[in-house]
């Protein structure tokens, strides 16, 4: 009975554009963000399968198009990963791959097109191309230094060999363009980050959907804070929704946040989000700083439970109760909402948040959960399980392909509506998986 | 403040007429006042229409016309001016604006007003989409009122190649422009930021002109007509009416199709259906018969009610006595108000933002089966209407709304469904939503 978003035909995504141009971190971002909204996508890096043939540690002479060994070599990995693609499509219901590879030649791309019309999936190219020299530098130094490929090797020997290979690729590379060949083919190029865009031959929803998140994402730098409302006079009944007004300790909390907030950030500018029940905004009260009032920023809808406290819920819908527990990511409340609603519900919010600096949320368990694991890339199963504390700040700072996290608690005590045997920590959980991922 | 520029040229044919009219249309209902100053239109108060102006006033080389051009069209941009600063938010400036020396002067006055111009270029290199659009949308014009098709034709034609010569394209890439070529097979974004300015070309990229319709239908009754919260499933008359509505509108289709045929409009019509619900239970319910055939049906959460919050369930005599002061409030301002945890009108309007653009996007027919509120929202958007009236919008029970969009709007059609299966048990009545 739960809905799936909708059925979209296979696309691929093909990356173009030269080393050190941000393919890898778009390629992860709109993996993240289909994956959050239940598209089933996947990401295949040529590089990985290059370093998995021919090891990694090759020199820049190795992607020299004059050297025809190292050509064969990485045409190998390519058709490899672009086989392990297809067989995706087919064998797991794949939805969107996303090809992370330069496909930096005219004649690579008419041969994608090509292999992918045989198995009816559609294609269309990203192309980042980045002439800001300064952000090309910081890019080589953030990412490419610490890449498996120059694992053990002086810095300074590191940057100059990856700008030889870049430079063998500049001997080839051939914008996509307006040619014969090309000009029906579907693409968006991206000019510094944002500055440009030109998209061509968009076809159907998801593509335009990608094509809008793609032009939203920025690189700079910026935090993003997320509060819990303090403690409420619900938390304190042991209730589940409703619009009640902090507790005492509560407004303690909205007291001691602004000097945690300020130490954090300096003069810097913020600008503070919270839903329009009375919780949140009472929260948000002392801190100086513009503010923003979202109804998709509201609790989770708890329908004919809401106002109730777990024992109550036990004790009234018993079977809803247990169902819960079954598959709490799709369970839906009577008359209310599941936490999948709430992900399309806030799907708005994270478009916004991409675009935006520094802000602040002040927030709802189920609502933070949400965009946590956004951020976080944790999956549809961890997600209703994930510790958002009352009185706690979480920071975020995105950094290349992660988000730093920082916790600050403030030492005010505070109830939480709970429920028996179901004391998941999922902490220790949460910090092996960022520790995974960080390379 | 962001004003919209409108930058049009001979594709603006095409888009002037449909954007101008959607694109006010979607921004007024996301709740931003959103105003067309439309110089073709200052031009025919001041002149008189095309017939009345001398054979030679669109040409470049006509300095005398041009300068009375020019005139209004800075007479145009002041008015803009003094609305934006009397609240307006986006303004949009619909004028030819064909080259450099023209845009420039116009983007130095609306900077020096603190207004941040975008502007939006329409490029049509087809010559069969231009003769298409001149033919449906430019000849309908007030200009051509009285005229003989082909002579107008003619007319407009020669309009365009005047302009053509003198035609700058956007290339100054400090300023902020949307370049769309052949209506949308193309679009360039250049150093456009802002919410509302990207919200505005994500609406363009979805934006398509092929024919389809639209069918709106509502939800069928269920066991508990008075609370939304409840969801209960469809009452015994609630399956009958799904049964009926796919009957009936299973049938129109057919019948349309065969008309279309006899017309001679060949085999482009095989659009194919798909069915829009929200995931209450009396809306996928409804859809049931549908699936049952094959259709394929689409849920959408976002798609619920508006939500009574504390309202629901309530009669209208249990709501005055239980928030007397509430009631009264929402008498004044029907489309803001909120009860108590409840969403307003404008709440429910930006909610279904997700679903109007997939609904610009949709290529196949859809019949849209929804709550009251719901089809209030959409349709008001469908049909650019101010967002006062999304409240008091009416979409009767048992009826069939087949709304057909064209460049300058849509037009609709309600048909009463005819029963064909067999009625036995008396309907329930319906609460109003609206108290």
């Amino acid at each position: 009975m739960y809905s799936k978003i909708v059925n979209f035909d296979s696309l691929v995504l093909f990356m173009v554009g030269l080393p050190a141009r941000g393919k890898t971190y778009v390629a992860q971002k709109v993996c993240r963000y289909l994956q959050w909204l239940s598209v089933s996508t996947k990401v295949f890096n040529v590089g990985n399968y290059r370093r998995k043939l021919h090891g990694a540690h090759q020199m820049h002479s190795f992607f020299d198009p004059h050297n025809t060994e190292g050509e064969i070599a990485r045409r190998e990995a390519a058709f490899e990963a672009l086989n392990d693609m297809i067989k995706w499509f087919l064998e797991e219901d794949g939805t969107v791959a996303i090809f992370d590879a330069t496909n930096s030649t005219r004649e690579r791309r008419i041969m994608i097109i090509d292999h992918c019309k045989k198995y009816d999936v559609q294609v269309m190219f990203v192309e980042s191309i980045c002439q800001d020299e300064s952000l090309i530098l910081q890019n080589i130094m953030d990412v490419k230094l610490s890449s498996p490929d120059y694992k053990d090797m002086d810095p300074e020997q590191a940057a100059e060999d990856f700008r030889a290979r870049i430079s063998h690729y500049e001997e080839v590379y051939e914008s996509v363009n307006e040619t014969p060949s090309e000009k029906d083919f579907t693409y968006i190029k991206l000019i510094n980050v944002g500055s440009q865009a030109v998209i061509n031959m968009i076809q159907g929803y998801l593509q335009s959907r990608i094509v809008y998140y793609l032009m939203n994402l920025h690189i700079l730098p910026r935090s993003i804070f997320f509060s819990r409302h303090g403690e409420s006079v619900y938390n304190l009944e042991g209730k589940i929704g409703g619009d009640s007004s902090l507790s005492p300790r509560g407004r303690k909390y909205s007291l001691a946040l602004p000097e945690l907030i300020k130490a954090n950030l300096g003069d810097q500018p913020l600008t503070v989000w919270t839903s329009t029940l009375k919780r949140t905004i009472e929260t948000a009260k002392h801190l100086q700083y513009p503010k923003l009032q979202w109804k998709a920023l509201d609790e989770l809808d708890a329908g004919v439970c809401d106002g109730m406290t777990y024992e109550e819920i036990e004790a009234k819908y018993p079977e809803d109760y247990f169902n819960r527990d079954e598959d709490k990511f799709n369970y839906r409340y009577r008359g209310g909402e599941s936490y999948r609603d709430v992900v399309y519900r806030l799907e708005p919010v994270i478009m916004e948040l991409e675009r935006q600096q520094n802000i602040l949320i002040i927030g709802h368990q189920a609502i933070l959960r949400c965009i946590y694991a956004y951020f976080q890339k944790l999956s549809q199963d961890d997600l209703p399980y994930i510790k958002i504390p009352l009185h706690t700040v979480i920071k975020l700072t995105p950094k290349a392909y992660t988000c730093h996290e920082d916790r600050y608690k403030i030492d005010i005590d505070a109830a939480e509506a709970g429920r028996k045997g179901n004391s998941f920590e999922l902490l220790d959980h949460i910090k092996k998986r960022a520790n995974a991922i960080k390379v | 403040m962001a004003a919209q520029l409108y930058k049009t040229t001979s594709g603006r044919l095409f888009h002037a007429g449909k954007i101008a009219i959607i694109t006010v249309g979607y921004l007024r209902w996301l709740g931003v006042p959103t105003k067309v100053f439309s110089v073709g239109n200052y031009r025919r108060k001041a002149m008189g229409f095309v017939g009345k102006l001398p054979q030679n006033f669109f040409d470049f080389g006509n300095q005398e016309a041009a300068q009375s051009r020019r005139k209004l069209a800075i007479e145009c941009l002041r008015d803009m001016i003094r609305w934006l600063e009397d609240g307006g938010q986006v303004g949009i400036l619909d004028a030819s604006n064909t080259t450099e020396e023209r845009r420039r002067e116009v983007y130095d006055i609306l900077i020096s007003e603190d207004i941040h111009p975008v502007f939006i270029e329409s490029i049509c290199d087809k010559q069969d989409i231009i003769e298409a659009n001149i033919r449906s949308v430019k000849i309908t014009s007030p200009d051509y009122i009285g005229w003989d098709r082909e002579e107008a034709v003619k007319d407009y034609w020669k309009r365009i190649n005047n302009h053509l010569g003198h035609y700058q394209t956007i290339s100054d890439t400090s300023l902020s422009f949307v370049k769309m070529i052949n209506v949308g097979e193309r679009i360039i974004v250049n150093n456009v930021k802002g919410y509302l300015q990207s919200r505005i070309v994500f609406y363009l990229m979805n934006l398509h002109v092929s024919p389809r319709i639209i069918y709106f239908a509502q939800t069928g009754e269920s066991l508990n007509e008075m609370s939304q919260k409840a969801d209960a499933e469809l009452n015994p008359e609630g399956i009958r009416y799904a049964h009926n509505l796919k009957n009936f509108l299973l049938t129109l289709r057919e019948k349309e199709k065969k008309q279309r045929k006899e017309e001679g409009w060949g085999d482009e019509d095989e659009r194919t259906l798909t069915i829009w619900t929200s995931a209450r239970r009396r809306s996928y319910q409804t859809a049931k018969p549908f699936e049952d055939e094959g259709y394929i049906v689409k849920q959408r959460s976002s798609m619920a009610e508006l939500n009574l919050g504390e309202a629901d369930g309530l009669t209208v005599d249990e709501i005055k006595a239980k928030f007397p002061e509430e009631y009264e409030k929402k008498q004044q301002d029907l489309y803001h108000h909120r009860y108590p945890r409840a969403e307003s009108y404008h709440d429910l309007a930006v909610r279904l933002e997700s679903i109007i653009l997939e609904l610009e996007h949709e290529k196949n027919d859809v019949l849209i089966i929804a709550h009251e509120t719901v089809l209030k929202c959409l349709y008001a958007y469908l049909f650019d209407q101010p967002e006062d009236e999304i409240p008091r919008n009416i979409i009767p029970k048992n009826y069939l709304i087949e709304i057909i969009p064209s460049a300058y709007g849509c037009r609709d059609t309600r048909m009463e469904i005819e029963y064909t299966v067999d009625q036995t048990v008396p309907s329930l009545t319906n609460p109003n939503c609206d108290v």
